[in-house]
């Protein structure tokens, strides 16, 4: 690969993507040593125990809704389609980096995903659990919501295949199967080294089950190469399938702003987008607290900026794309929508998803930008905020001034979409913190791949 | 070092390539004439053709420039082995613009509509649109607008094809250099440029046939096409050179097999994007939009439709999934022939059902592909001689060069 190139020039120009100086031992040392060894911090028990209370903040929200109904929330006609929506859409796009990192990436050779791919996956799966709330307590009765699936029942009735709400249960849970799938699969030779180096009875003993027997036998890495392989084969087309079948929700209605061809790719891309600003935000104080910028290196958070700055620009293609369309197709519907974007109710959400989604990732063409810690997060918690406006634009403008002017209305979120809403960023920030305490939270024997040692020499 | 190993291997194109083009310009010359004097008993069904054929050796050419700078952002042996096959195609951006300058003069009163008295419009469905909306074409679809948008087109294009060579020139002789970082610089800026500007090239060129019709993936479907077309006319030129020093010694089955891998891609971005277009479209059924189909899909057109979709999809698909086909360059070239015909008809069933609402081929459509084709592969030729066949000072170029160990 062109990172192999050993002329002094070219390799200085580079950041390595692991800094020079481990052997096996050492790079086993330093991330199982953050599980087994490192006492928890007093500031991780702060961290979780805010995300833990905001957690609860979303169970009661929930816990109030199954007593109430939907109607504590802000929905009502026109807008059937709130936060609820919103938030889905918004935490699935979260949730792509994930795979796109573990699979495409793997599959494109690019070596440099190895210290990412395990926490960006692990984000992956809490994003996709996040997300899968919604649509289910958006039913109102998530009690039967095993009714969206296509069973012989007494009722004699199936779902409505033609509908893509339908076809985004099969996507959504296809999806969570196969990324825990993948992210299991791939923790299991890590969960075998920490077997073998924790001294805790217990922990030993659910380690050592968790790792299914692995001894690391010639085989069993065959074995386990090949699987890994059609593993990442059979998720990378789930990257696409997925936000192009959440793009499909929208787009197969002719509702002005929603039906417009160019959904599914830019939907895709947007996800990729929110979900390495995600990626970033993550790695950005971790790196930090944990003292792992040799592993994480300037590199990667160079490589992350760039695929945000591409897939911003495709992004900006599509409001791009449909803005002129809107104006030359000369249909009224759409022209309106343009002008209620740009002079309605809710400007402002528009002017500023535009700075947010196509502004601040300009940034990312300067160079020193691109390495630098706190830039990087603040562009990458700007574009999520700017991610979810685009959801917010999207269900809600569309919706409330639709083709009937006696039917137009507004939409205001009540507490409770609130506490919901914040309540699943809890969610997920706990599991988060559980995870990198209890599971190595950098792939152990894919950093070894990467260290000069692992190199086959010629001759 | 690369340099040393350099010497020992005469990197110029083989003798092939002259005959090739020698050859291409005879049949570019003999049918351009016929081709032109037919034109004059015709010049409606010429234009037709005309625009059929430019649109698709235009997408070998762009398709080209586009690959090229996707290989100077990710680097790899793969690109560096076909670098200069993709830059001869890139640089016949100047013959384009002089091909495009017949379709700007002459052509845009006999092929678009927004450009013809209203009352000679034939399909009454756009005669209505132009005649509510008519803003559209005093603020776009106007003659003027579409010559000036076209200059612009054409020179980015140029611009972005002229920086490439140029640094590309330089790494031909010594010292070793590294251009990277000026690639980069120019090739991230570059592919965002060239894909609005193929996107507004698609919807000034063909969409604007029918310009009661919008589609907002129609640029990227474009785009998806021209890298088909591009990366199969790069692996067919490959075969051809593999035949001869110093092609039998460079490209390793490796590097064909990240060609095959490429094709594989374009071909299921293009069906994912030709799907999406269509299932929105179809459940939608809207009037103004669903027409388009359904103009696509009778009196003779749906078969070609139908062959689309098996011959430009499951068939390469399904093909492509093997690992020795990819890996083996005298098979995989057969691929490649195809799909670089399948792209034409592709184009044909694109363009023609905008003139016609039941299935012809007339002969501009047989006959200027060979016409413009000659003449194209001709320069093509030119260009691929030119330069030698890898830039063996640039210090990625030992990639290639050396043998690889793993």
């Amino acid at each position: 690969m062109a990172d192999r190139v050993d002329d002094v020039e070219v390799a200085n120009r580079r950041a390595p993507v692991i800094e020079p100086g481990y052997t096996f031992g050492t790079v086993t040392d330093k991330i199982s040593a953050i599980v087994l060894k490192r006492p928890t911090s007093t500031g991780w028990f702060i961290g979780f125990g805010i995300a833990f209370m905001l957690t609860m903040m979303m169970l009661f929200a929930i816990g109030y809704l199954v007593v109430k109904g939907t109607g504590i929330w802000g929905i009502n006609i026109p807008i059937g389609w709130g936060f609820a929506i919103v938030n889905f859409v918004w935490w699935i796009g979260i949730g792509h980096a994930g795979t796109l990192i573990s699979a495409i990436l793997l599959l494109l050779r690019q070596s440099w995903r190895n210290s990412i791919n395990r926490f960006a996956e692990a984000m992956t799966l809490f994003a996709v659990a996040a997300a899968g709330i919604f649509p289910l307590i958006h039913t109102g009765r998530p009690w039967l919501a095993y009714w969206l699936f296509p069973y012989p029942n007494t009722m004699n009735y199936w779902p409505q295949f033609r509908s893509p709400l339908l076809w985004d249960v099969f996507a959504v849970s296809t999806y969570f199967t196969i990324s825990l799938l993948f992210w299991f699969v791939g923790l299991i030779p890590d969960l075998a080294t920490l077997r073998d180096r924790s001294e805790n009875r217990w922990a030993q003993m659910i380690y050592g089950m968790l790792a299914m027997g692995w001894r690391g036998s010639a085989r069993h890495w065959h074995r386990y190469e090949t699987m890994y392989l059609l593993l990442a084969g059979l998720a990378t087309p789930l990257v696409l399938s997925v936000h192009t079948v959440v793009s499909f929700d929208f787009a197969i209605a002719i509702v002005p702003g929603w039906h417009t061809t160019i959904f599914p790719p830019y939907f895709v891309a947007g996800a990729i987008y929110s979900g390495f600003a995600m990626v970033l935000m993550l790695a950005i104080p971790i790196r930090k607290i944990y003292g792992l910028e040799d592993f994480i290196t300037d590199r990667h958070l160079q490589n992350s900026a760039k695929v945000m700055l591409a897939t911003g620009w495709i992004v900006a293609y599509g409001y791009g794309m449909e803005a002129f369309m809107g104006w030359y197709s000369g249909n009224r519907y759409d022209s309106f929508l343009l002008w209620n974007r740009l002079h309605g109710p809710y400007q402002f959400f528009y002017y500023l998803l535009l700075i947010c989604n196509i502004g601040s990732p300009q940034l990312l063409w300067i160079r020193k930008l691109r390495t630098n810690s706190f830039g990087l997060f603040m562009v990458s918690f700007v574009i999520l905020v700017g991610m979810w406006l685009e959801r917010f634009v999207i269900v809600v403008m569309s919706l409330h001034r639709d083709f009937l002017n006696s039917s137009w209305g507004m939409y205001y979120p009540t507490r409770w979409d609130w506490m919901t809403y914040i309540g699943t960023i809890g969610m997920f920030l706990a599991a988060m913190f559980l995870f990198v305490r209890i599971l190595p939270m950098i792939s152990i024997f894919e950093m070894r791949t990467l260290l000069p040692e692992a190199e086959v020499k010629a001759e | 070092m690369s340099a040393a190993r350099t010497t020992n291997l005469d990197l110029s194109a083989p003798p092939v390539i002259q005959l090739i083009g020698r050859r291409s310009l005879y049949i570019g010359v003999v049918a351009s004439v016929i081709a032109i004097a037919l034109g004059f008993t015709n010049p409606q069904v010429f234009f037709r053709g005309y625009l059929v054929s430019y649109m698709d050796w235009l997408g070998i050419c762009l398709g080209s420039m586009v690959i090229l700078m996707v290989r100077h952002l990710t680097g790899g042996g793969w690109g560096m082995v076909i670098r200069r096959i993709l830059g001869a195609a890139m640089r016949t951006v100047p013959l384009m613009a002089a091909f495009f300058i017949p379709i700007a003069v002459l052509g845009v009163p006999r092929l678009y509509p927004w450009a013809m008295p209203l009352e000679s419009v034939q399909n009454p469905t756009v005669r209505e649109h132009l005649e509510h909306n008519r803003f559209v074409m005093s603020g776009y679809l106007h003659w003027s607008g579409f010559i000036w948008r076209a200059i612009i087109y054409f020179a980015i294009w140029n611009l972005l094809s002229y920086l490439l060579t140029r640094w590309s020139k330089e790494q031909d002789t010594p010292p070793v250099r590294d251009n990277s970082l000026r690639f980069k610089a120019v090739s991230g800026p570059g592919i965002i440029l060239y894909a609005f500007t193929i996107s507004f090239a698609a919807i000034d060129w063909i969409m604007s046939l029918d310009p009661s019709w919008i589609s907002t993936i129609y640029g990227l479907l474009f785009l998806a096409g021209e890298l088909i077309s591009a990366l199969c006319f790069a692996v067919v030129i490959e075969r051809i050179l593999f035949r001869y020093k110093p092609m039998s010694e460079l490209l390793r089955p490796d590097f064909v097999h990240d060609h095959g891998k490429f094709m594989l891609t374009f071909v299921m971005v293009w069906a994912y994007f030709s799907f999406s277009q269509w299932l929105i479209i179809w459940s939608g059924n809207l009037p103004e939009e669903i027409t388009w189909y359904i103009r696509r899909l009778h009196g003779g057109w749906g078969g070609v439709g139908l062959f689309l979709v098996v011959f430009q999809f499951f068939v390469p698909f399904f093909l492509l999934l093997s690992r020795p086909l990819k890996r083996d360059i005298t098979r995989l070239v057969w691929l490649a022939v195809w799909l670089i015909c399948v792209r034409y008809i592709d184009l044909f069933w694109l363009i023609e059902p905008n003139f016609s609402t039941s299935f012809h081929v007339t002969w501009a459509d047989l006959l200027i592909p060979f016409a413009m084709g000659g003449l194209w592969l001709a320069y093509f030729c030119r260009n691929l001689s030119s330069m030698p066949l890898l830039p063996a000072y640039d210090v990625f170029a030992k990639q290639v060069l050396e043998p690889k160990h793993e």
